[in-house]
Formats: structure tokens, C-alpha cells, sequence
């Protein structure tokens, strides 16, 4: 049985997006996501959910991320927005003193301002529904702890962990709830890029021994969204094997 | 009056109404955030409200300052003319 809430997801096409996209699914709610094109996964899950649609979307644009959430809104009809997953994300990798400024910018479109144009197209749909909701920014350790050669993701996800806090303060009164969760390192496209050496460094450093799997981050998300989570919030979940303790 | 002003002046009472408070009077002088028992997050609604019910945005360029229920009023009247 269907949940009546809806929720989107940025970025829902692969990797931790589209392990979440899964979950929620699985878990009844209504779901929307979005991402520059579509992904065979997502026409997969289009033929088994109908409570499941793909927008196209360039999060990082103000006004695709409007029209994305207006789509999405009258795609779910009568069932409220309950919730958005600020999941979009890309991460490239250089050191800063030969990293292009056109390079940073981009990045920080997309996982700053991405999120902020996003958070901020949902909150005014919670405002229209004068409805609870949960907002769940998806970090990173490396927000908190650096990492060579990431200087420009590091200060996007830093940024999101403040948006989250911040957000959390504003909407409070509203029961809105504003939360991070921070990712270690996890076995995906994203980390694909990372030489042998550093992942087996990673490991090596990593309490539990061994990288994060999508599904290990998402129960964290589904939880943000129960009831059980409902005075929760301005918090950054780390979820990383242990490696920032 | 006109039918802007007679929307933002049935929105903040239906606002208001909605967190349990009734006001009466609410004139072109009335300040939002000082006269009446609204705070930001109340006048955002009402400013969302205002762009589904007119198909206006007038803080597209950026913050315009306004205090009182007759500034916002030609905030949108200066747009729709």
C-alpha cells in the first residue's frame, strides 16, 4: 500500500541517488527524481513503480529546478510533498593552486547552490501545503575532514552542513526538520575514480574495515523520514565505518 | 479597494486564522511584521500565495524593502501596469 507522501530526489539516476530512489520505493512512498538524462534504471523502475516518475533537470539552474518541482508537484496530484533528498552531486578532483576556476564553479553550482535552489523551490510548496516536511542534504565526511586534491567539494558539502543548519533554525517552528547526512567513503561511481593505493589506504584507516555500500546510507534516510525522526534536526549523521571517530 | 489589496488583506487573515489568531482591521498603514502577529516565515507564505494567485514575482530582481500592506500593494501594481 502506497504512502500518501511524496518525496524527490536530485540526482536519483545512479549511484547513492539511485539507492535511495530504491528504497523509498520500497518503503511506499510516491518518488520523483531527476537528473540530466535518463538512465535505464530509471525507465526500469518507471515500468515496475507507478507511484515513481524521471524529470529532466540540470540542478545547478534555478529555473529547470523550479520548473523540475512544479512538474514533479503536479505529477504526484493530490499526494503531499513530504520531503526533498538533496542528493545531486559531482566531484572533481585536482589541487586548488592548478584547478581551473571555471572547474570550481560548476562544482559549486551544482552541490551548493543546487541544494539551495532546490531546498528553497520545496520549502515554498511546504509554505503553499502549510505542511510538516524533512529536508535531508546529503554531505560528506569530507565537508568536515578535507581531503587532497578536493578543496572545491569539501567547501560544497561544508556549505551544505551550514544550509542545513541554517535551514533547520528557519523552518523549525513549521515542523519542517533540516538534516545532513555525512557519507564516508563509499563504493560508487564517484569513488571509482580513487587509485588503488588510496582506496586500500582508506580501508586500511577505516574501523570497519572495508568501504560503505549505498545501502548502508540509506536507512539513515528513511529514518530522517518517519515519524520517529520528527524532533530531530540541524544534525550532520556521519556514517563513514568509523574513520572520522 | 482593489482586488491585489482585497487578496493580501483575505491571505494574512486566513494566515493569521490558520495559527489562531483573529485581527480585524488591517489597513494600506498596516505594518506586517509590527501591527500584526506575523513573522517572516508567515509574510513568505503570504508572498508565495501572492505569486500563485497573480503569476507575479516581483522579488525575481532581487529584495525590494517594504513594511506596510499599501507597499506591497504597489509592489504588484507597478508590475501588472
Amino acid at each position: 500500500m502506497p504512502l500518501m507522501k511524496h518525496v524527490i530526489v536530485s540526482g536519483g539516476s545512479k549511484g547513492l541517488g539511485l539507492g535511495i530512489v530504491k528504497s523509498l520505493l520500497q518503503n511506499g512512498y510516491h518518488v520523483s527524481t531527476c537528473s540530466r538524462t535518463k538512465t535505464n534504471a530509471m525507465t526500469e523502475l518507471e515500468d515496475i513503480y507507478s507511484c515513481f516518475q524521471w524529470f529532466p533537470c540540470q540542478i545547478g539552474d534555478a529555473q529547470q529546478t523550479a520548473d523540475f518541482v512544479k512538474s514533479a508537484c503536479e505529477w504526484a496530484q493530490d499526494v503531499p510533498l513530504w520531503a526533498v533528498i538533496n542528493n545531486a552531486g559531482v566531484a572533481k578532483e585536482g589541487v586548488l593552486a592548478s584547478f581551473p576556476n571555471l572547474e570550481s564553479d560548476d562544482l559549486l553550482q551544482v552541490n551548493l547552490n543546487g541544494a539551495l535552489y532546490l531546498a528553497r523551490e520545496v520549502l515554498r510548496v511546504f509554505l503553499r501545503q502549510n505542511s510538516a516536511g524533512r529536508i535531508v542534504n546529503i554531505s560528506s565526511i569530507i565537508g568536515t575532514r578535507g581531503y587532497t586534491g578536493l578543496a572545491a567539494y569539501s567547501a560544497s558539502k561544508a556549505g551544505l552542513d551550514g544550509l542545513t543548519r541554517a535551514l533547520a533554525r528557519e523552518n523549525g517552528r513549521r515542523n519542517i526538520t533540516v538534516n545532513s547526512i555525512a557519507p564516508g567513503y563509499l563504493d560508487t561511481e564517484m569513488s571509482s575514480t580513487l587509485s588503488d593505493n588510496k582506496r586500500q589506504q582508506i580501508i586500511r584507516r577505516t574501523p570497519m574495515h572495508r568501504l560503505g555500500s549505498v545501502d548502508d546510507i540509506t536507512p539513515a534516510v528513511t529514518f530522517l523520514l518517519s515519524d520517529g525522526a520528527a524532533f530531530i534536526t540541524g544534525q550532520t549523521i556521519t556514517i563513514d565505518g568509523g574513520i572520522t571517530n | 479597494m482593489s482586488n491585489i489589496l482585497q487578496f493580501i488583506v483575505d491571505e494574512t487573515r486566513q494566515i493569521l486564522l490558520q495559527k489562531g489568531e483573529t485581527v480585524t482591521d488591517i489597513t494600506l498603514e498596516t505594518e506586517f511584521l509590527t501591527d500584526l502577529p506575523m513573522d517572516s516565515l508567515d509574510l513568505a507564505t503570504l508572498i508565495v500565495s501572492l505569486e500563485m494567485h497573480t503569476g507575479l514575482d516581483p522579488f525575481r530582481s532581487g529584495f525590494k524593502t517594504f513594511y506596510n500592506v499599501g507597499q506591497l500593494v504597489e509592489l504588484y501594481e507597478s508590475i501588472e501596469n
